[in-house]
């Protein structure tokens, strides 16, 4: 569960970037977060990955206000969150099944648990037979697909994906949509932050529209306006 | 229970060494030339404490005669000085031993005393201990009143002497050492930065995944630890290598001063070095990942 209560993010420039938001996410929801370039939709996003301080108003994620969460606690917090980004973010110099198992590797996971989890992750987003191969011998799709599994690794109960189709043609990105819905059925609250009106219209999930910074729009089974 | 790999930490360490090569160097070149200073400053200061008190200990003090008295002159101010209760031990050295002394000690360059044989312009003199530098004041006292006696030096003299030397050396020593530590630590703040910069990706992934501060910090740590040890270590051998040539090119031209063997020290400027070669890393790596790793 997500909420925004009167949250303001005003940036050292001056520039306001949200401005009295307030927005209530369920837990098992899938959300798209759409809006023009400088809507605020990226300031939403690191809000949530506490990337950012809000300048004012509440953030409340999974019961815990994370406007108050200490600088030590955040790690532990984020955890909880699996990311995946428009630029996909591997590591060029680790194979597949490296770039997964890292995620678990810096939170401490054994060993042992590595080797059994990451195989079924990679089942999960279709790429077990390519676990040896470095990103770079990889299409678009298959890289964001990597990068999914990676999200998934900790099993986190929130999925924030920033543009992850802007990389990739038409046809991966319905792959990987499909994938986060599948995702999303599994329990996980996905939050997608896209301008891509036919992604959005064809899914008819719940769509936030942001626009200077203000929800200017917010509706179940929604189009990109 | 979160189990972590020493030999991840260590290996993402000594990659980032590498990945940053010149400035690596750099920043050992600098540290170790701290270093070396700092050792054979300390080997200086070292030297001289001892030799300070060898000094002390021998708690002597010379009498120089007049030129011109006879030999009943000077017995009877030998008798004169044995009178003295705080006078421990009495030794006369005529014109021609100290004469003698002088040519040895000019080595290969004594036969520039031979002339003066025949006309030493040097007297004689007595070597007076005594067992307690409290005493000094008496025995001077009691010279002052010996006729023929004209003029005395003891130790002490030479020990403020070398004493004011030393604070002056110490002085320089202390600001250029205070320079040279602040130029180091700004070297590895540099190198950890580009270290940092090049894994920026990586650690913003880090981030996202939900690394701690100090999993992703504890590389850039021992980077800068690993280049203080190295720069320690090289600095240990170059010291060595500096101070026995130093005393070997000194050779018996100084047989007046003691110079402690490099082997009595050797255990002590490694420990040392190590401390404060690691410290400064240490401290350059976390100076610079305050910034970086903080969000």
């Amino acid at each position: 569960m997500i909420d925004f209560i009167h949250v303001v993010k005003t940036y050292p420039n001056g520039t306001v970037a949200l401005n009295d938001i307030t927005l209530h996410i369920d837990d098992g929801e899938f959300v798209f977060v759409v809006g023009a370039s400088g809507a605020g939709k990226t300031t939403l996003m690191k809000l949530i990955l506490r990337e950012e301080k809000v300048t004012s108003g509440k953030i409340i994620v999974d019961d815990i206000d994370i406007t108050k969460l200490s600088y030590f606690r955040v790690p532990h917090y984020r955890r909880n969150l699996g990311v995946v980004f428009q630029d996909f973010r591997l590591f060029p110099k680790k194979t597949v099944y490296e770039n997964v198992a890292f995620a678990m590797q810096v939170v401490g996971t054994p060993q042992k648990l590595i080797k059994r989890r990451v195989p079924a992750l990679l089942k999960t987003v279709n790429l077990s037979e390519k676990s040896k191969c470095f990103p770079n011998e990889l299409s678009g799709g298959e890289q964001q697909r990597v990068a999914l599994a990676r999200a998934l690794a900790n099993n986190p109960s929130i999925i924030i994906a920033d543009e992850p189709t802007g990389n990739i043609d038409p046809k991966m990105s319905l792959e990987i949509m499909n994938l986060l819905i599948k995702i999303n059925k599994l329990g996980k609250t996905v939050i997608v932050v896209t301008h891509e009106k036919s992604l959005v219209d064809y899914y008819q999930q719940r769509v936030i529209s942001l626009d200077h910074g203000t929800i200017v729009d917010d509706r179940v089974g929604g189009m990109y306006e | 229970m979160r189990r972590y790999r020493i030999s991840y930490f260590i290996g993402q360490a000594l990659q980032g060494i590498w990945r940053n090569g010149v400035m690596s160097f750099a920043s050992i070149a600098v540290l170790m030339s701290c270093l070396v200073v700092l050792g054979a400053f300390t080997l200086l200061i070292v030297n001289i404490n001892t030799n300070l008190e060898n000094l002390d200990e021998v708690n002597k003090i010379i009498v120089f005669l007049d030129y011109d008295l006879t030999e009943e002159q000077i017995v009877d101010i030998e008798r004169q000085i044995k009178k003295i209760d705080e006078a421990k031990t009495i030794k006369r050295i005529t014109a021609d031993e100290a004469l003698r002394k002088l040519a040895q000690r000019a080595g290969e360059n004594a036969s520039l005393y031979d002339d003066y044989y025949k006309d030493n312009p040097l007297s004689d003199s007595f070597e007076i201990t005594y067992d307690d530098a409290k005493d000094l004041t008496t025995i001077e006292f009691e010279l002052q009143g010996i006729e023929g006696v004209r003029k005395y030096r003891d130790q002490r003299y030479i020990v403020n002497l070398i004493s004011d030397i030393k604070n002056g050396v110490l002085f320089v020593f202390l600001w250029f050492l205070a320079i040279l530590f602040i130029v180091s630590v700004f070297i590895i703040i540099n190198t950890i930065k580009l270290s940092v910069y090049s894994r920026k990706s990586e650690i913003s992934i880090m981030r996202y995944v939900g690394a701690t501060g100090w999993f992703i910090s504890l590389p850039f740590i021992l980077e800068g630890a690993i280049i203080g040890l190295f720069a320690s270590i090289i600095a240990y051998f170059v010291e060595e290598y500096l101070y026995k040539s130093f005393v070997g090119s000194l050779g018996i031209s100084i047989e007046i001063i003691t110079l402690i063997p490099f082997s009595e020290l050797a255990g002590g400027i490694l420990a040392v070095f190590i401390i404060i070669g690691v410290t400064t890393g240490i401290m350059g790596s976390s100076i610079s990942l305050s910034k970086y790793t903080k969000k």
